[in-house]
Formats: C-alpha cells, sequence, structure tokens
C-alpha cells in the first residue's frame, strides 16, 4: 500500500519535472541542428514560473468551460501518464486501466481544449478547434490500431503485461507489426505534439497555427498550466513510444537501484527518439494544412499494415 | 555462436524485409512520380535480393546466392537505370494517372492483401519445426499479395512505362513465392528466368519509347485509335 503510493508520487513528481526539461531539450537541439544557439534547456521551466506569478485576463464571453479547461487538461494528461511504464514495467496506476485508457484520458483533455478555443466566442479559438478535431480524427484510429497491434502480441491491452512480455521476448522490436506500428506512432507524435510538418510550435501565425489558436484567449497560470500539459502529453507519448517497442533495460520491479538504472536507459531512450524529432523538423517544411491528412493517412495505413502483418506472418 | 547464427534471427530479419516489401508495394500503388516508382521498384528488388542472400546462407546453398547476385544485377540496378533514361529521354509529363484515386486504391489493395492472406493460410502449417529449411515459409502471404497487387496496379494504370514496371513488381511476387517455398528454382531455370525479364524489360522500354514517338503520349488507351 504504502509502496504502491511512493510508486505513483515517484512517477507523477518524474513526469511533472521531466516534461518541459524534454520540451526545452527538443527546442535546444532542433537550434543546435539549425546551428543557431537557442534558449537555454530550462527556458521551459522559467515561462511556466514567469507565467503562474502573473495576472490573468479572462473574456466576458467566457463560461465555465474556459475556466474548468486548464485544470482538466492538466489532470487527465497527469493520470494517463501514471498508466504508462515509465521506470518501473509495473506502471504505478496500470491496475486502473490499460491503453484504452491512456487514448481516451488524452482524448478527453484534447476535447475540452476544443470546447474552450470555442466557448470564448473568437473565430480564431473556433478556426483552432476545427483543425485540431480534423487532425485528431485520423490520427486517433491511427494511434489505437498501432496500440492494438502491440496489444495483440501480449494478449491484453494493460501497457504493464505488455511492457513486461516485450521484456521476455528477444528480437521482438524487429518483428514486422512492431517496426510498422512504430513508424506509425512516430507520425502520430509529429501530429499530436504539433511539430514542423503539421503545425509549427513557434509562431503565432493565424494561417497556420493550430493548437496556439485555441488557447489564444488563456494568459498567466492557466496559460502555465495548459503549456505544461502540452509538455506532459508529449512526454507521455514518447514513455509510450520508447518503452513498450524498445524495453531495454526496463526494471521488472520497484526495488531502488533496478529503478535508477531504468531511469537512465529510459532517459538515452529518450534523447534517441527527441533527437529523431529533432531531425525530421528540421528536414522538412511546413505543410499546408490541406496535405496534413493525406500525411496521417500514412500513419493509418501504416498501422493497419502493421495490425494485418500480424496475422500475415503468424508470428 | 554469434547472434547472426541464429535461425530465429534469420526468420526474424527475413519477416522484416519481407514487411517492407509488402510496404513499398503498397507506396507504389499510391505514389504519384513515375521517377519514385521506379526507385521503389529498385528498392523492392534489392529487398528481395537480401531476402534470397538470407535463406542462402542459413540453408548454404549456392544456386540461390546466384539468384540473389542476378536479382540484384537485373532488377535493382540495370532495369532501374534504363527506365530512369527513358523517362529523362522521351521527357514525359511525370505524374501517373490511375484510373481510381488513392483512397479506393488503398482500400483495394487492403482487401487484395486479406485476399492473399486468406489463400496463404491454407499453406500454413504451424507444427513444422523450426529450422534453416523452413525459413521464409511464411512470407508466401506477402509473395501472393505482390502478384495480385502487382496485377492491380497493372489494370489500374493509362501509361505504358508504369505498366511495365507494374509487370515486373509482380514478377518480384513470383520471385518471392518461388525462393520462400522452394528454395529457389534450379540454376538454368533461374537464369533463363532473369534474361527474360532483362530482355523483356528491354524489349519494353523500346516499345515504350516507339509509343510515345508514334502517339505523342504514353497513354495506352489512345492505341485503339485508327492513325494514318
Amino acid at each position: 500500500m504504502i509502496g504502491a503510493a511512493i510508486a505513483i508520487g515517484f512517477q507523477a513528481a518524474l513526469v511533472l519535472l521531466l516534461s518541459p526539461l524534454v520540451t526545452g531539450f527538443n527546442r535546444f537541439l532542433k537550434a543546435r541542428v539549425q546551428l543557431r544557439r537557442g534558449p537555454g534547456v530550462l527556458q521551459p521551466y522559467r515561462d511556466i514560473f514567469k507565467l503562474l506569478r502573473k495576472g490573468m485576463v479572462i473574456p466576458e464571453t467566457a463560461s465555465w468551460i474556459f475556466t474548468v479547461t486548464p485544470y482538466l487538461l492538466f489532470v487527465t494528461t497527469l493520470l494517463a501518464s501514471l498508466l504508462i511504464p515509465m521506470v518501473s514495467a509495473l506502471a504505478p496506476l496500470s491496475l486502473f486501466g490499460g491503453v484504452l485508457a491512456v487514448v481516451y484520458l488524452l482524448a478527453l483533455g484534447r476535447f475540452f481544449t476544443a470546447l474552450a478555443g470555442l466557448d470564448t466566442g473568437s473565430s480564431f479559438g473556433g478556426l483552432g478547434s476545427s483543425r485540431e478535431m480534423t487532425i485528431s480524427a485520423i490520427a486517433e484510429p491511427a494511434l489505437m490500431l498501432a496500440v492494438f497491434t502491440v496489444a495483440i502480441g501480449a494478449g491484453s491491452t494493460n501497457l504493464s503485461t505488455v511492457a513486461l512480455s516485450a521484456l521476455g521476448q528477444s528480437w521482438r522490436f524487429l518483428a514486422p507489426s512492431q517496426m510498422l506500428a512504430f513508424a506509425a506512432l512516430f507520425i502520430v507524435l509529429i501530429a499530436e505534439t504539433g511539430r514542423i510538418p503539421v503545425d509549427n510550435p513557434s509562431t503565432h501565425l493565424e494561417l497556420t497555427m493550430i493548437h496556439e489558436a485555441m488557447i489564444l484567449e488563456y494568459s498567466g497560470p492557466y496559460l502555465a498550466l495548459i503549456e505544461w500539459s502540452a509538455a506532459m502529453k508529449q512526454l507521455v507519448l514518447m514513455m509510450l513510444m520508447v518503452n513498450v517497442f524498445f524495453p531495454f533495460g526496463l526494471s521488472e520491479d520497484w526495488s531502488p537501484l533496478a529503478v535508477l538504472i531504468s531511469l537512465a536507459w529510459f532517459l538515452l531512450k529518450l534523447l534517441l527518439l527527441s533527437l529523431a524529432v529533432a531531425i525530421v523538423e528540421v528536414s522538412n517544411a511546413k505543410m499546408r494544412l490541406f496535405r496534413v491528412p493525406e500525411l496521417l493517412a500514412v500513419a493509418f495505413v501504416l498501422s493497419a499494415l502493421a495490425l494485418v502483418s500480424t496475422f500475415l506472418f503468424q508470428a | 555462436m554469434h547472434f547472426w547464427q541464429d535461425p530465429q534471427f534469420g526468420n526474424r530479419m527475413i519477416t522484416l524485409m519481407a514487411a517492407l516489401v509488402l510496404v513499398l508495394q503498397i507506396m507504389m500503388v499510391t505514389e504519384r512520380w513515375i521517377i519514385t516508382n521506379i526507385r521503389a521498384f529498385a528498392l523492392q528488388s534489392f529487398l528481395l535480393a537480401c531476402i534470397a542472400n538470407t535463406i542462402a546462407y542459413y540453408n548454404n546453398a549456392p544456386h540461390i546466392y546466384a539468384a540473389a547476385v542476378f536479382m540484384l544485377l537485373v532488377k535493382a540496378i540495370l532495369l532501374p537505370v534504363v527506365f530512369e533514361r527513358l523517362v529523362k529521354r522521351i521527357d514525359i509529363r511525370q505524374e501517373i494517372e490511375p484510373f481510381v484515386n488513392a483512397p479506393i486504391t488503398v482500400i483495394v489493395t487492403g482487401l487484395l492483401t486479406l485476399l492473399a492472406y486468406v489463400v496463404a493460410e491454407a499453406f500454413h502449417r504451424p507444427d513444422e519445426p523450426m529450422g534453416p529449411a523452413s525459413l521464409g515459409h511464411n512470407t508466401l502471404a506477402v509473395a501472393i499479395a505482390l502478384f495480385l497487387i502487382g496485377f492491380f496496379m497493372m489494370v489500374n494504370r493509362r501509361k505504358a512505362l508504369t505498366q511495365v514496371l507494374a509487370l515486373l513488381s509482380l514478377e518480384n511476387g513470383i520471385f518471392l513465392a518461388a525462393i520462400s517455398l522452394t528454395y529457389g528454382m534450379p540454376m538454368i531455370v533461374e537464369v533463363g528466368i532473369f534474361f527474360d525479364v532483362l530482355v523483356a524489360g528491354m524489349v519494353l522500354a523500346i516499345l515504350v519509347y516507339r509509343i510515345r514517338e508514334t502517339f505523342d503520349s504514353m497513354d495506352v488507351t489512345r492505341l485503339s485509335r485508327l492513325k494514318g
């Protein structure tokens, strides 16, 4: 009982503290690949800290949805992160739900963000909500099919079971279903975190912005919560990818030494994935909005193929 | 024993490459640019050569090595180079014009893959012992899928050159089936087939050039018109 509480507290603290660092590190890597100096790795912490101390402007037209959304987004994302193995194959809350819970906790947060975008009645908010929903309508099935592929291999949608069974098999990640599902998830990661071929996180240009348009009316502590949730969501998706597909060094229990070792492994894998994302971001141009569904359709076809190939190769 | 001598590892690699071959085939069906199509075909042939090479390595079978080398030389290097030069020489509009649009194509491709799975299921023996001799048996479904999708691609396209590519990728499916089920055919048959493919590729390339010269287009639907 106390062990479980410690596990929950440890992973929650780790996710909360690590997620801005991952965002900052991604920006740093991207800047370095572009031969810029860029902001420091710790900049997201400073941004969040600054925003938390500022005053807030709430539009007169806003209803309760506008005020509830930041908290809801923050809590659902944090809960989703506790369902995924991070430093131990036994995720702290894995008894409460599997991968479906993760996907739909994230979807709940997105749904309320879109509602909040519409709520203020500003035209940009509605535009952002409509775009976000268009993209997630295709990204979500791709994500689901990809995780189902993994779940079929393990015989369970519980991510701890999946990670444990993945630990037991050598060369598992070479299976075509795993590779294809990973490729599909990579595209979904790019789309869901608003990276460059899909969205540009560093501009506020009305023609292109998606996520930024929805949260345009937020300021102060609410904005801090939303930015923090966005960072956590990115970490959640990355955790899902590295620990479910490449569970090297993942500890099978919560003994302190094993957890420290698997934390080191986890950071290494995260670094490699961030590097891949940075390279994709630097080497691509932003897509036209109407081309984005085509990219996501590729992800969908890849994950459908992944699912089919588990049967095709009788593996 | 090194890890690459483990047949289990070989099986993983073959399965993975076969999956990539299937992905490339689906990419070819939906791709709009002829040059990209030719390169996808070259990569597909290269992967098939790798599969043949892997099977040869685990079975110590020299004649499969020979098949792999032929595959590499003829279909992964020679024919793609010839086709790319042809595309540059006749300066065609490089977009392929299929009869049905991309989403329907993908759905049809998916259905054909399922059909291939149903057909290959009948040949599957799960109780078979795992060893070098059974390597690649699970790629039969992919081979049949390549064959069916290649056929669909041939029907779906207007331009002569892209139909030739479709025919060749269909032939890739036959190669994969042969190598996965029977360790490849006897040497002399193998040489005959590759010579056949080479000559067919060359002749078709010339034919495409002639069609283009005569009709100012590679669109084969124009062939039914009388020319004075």
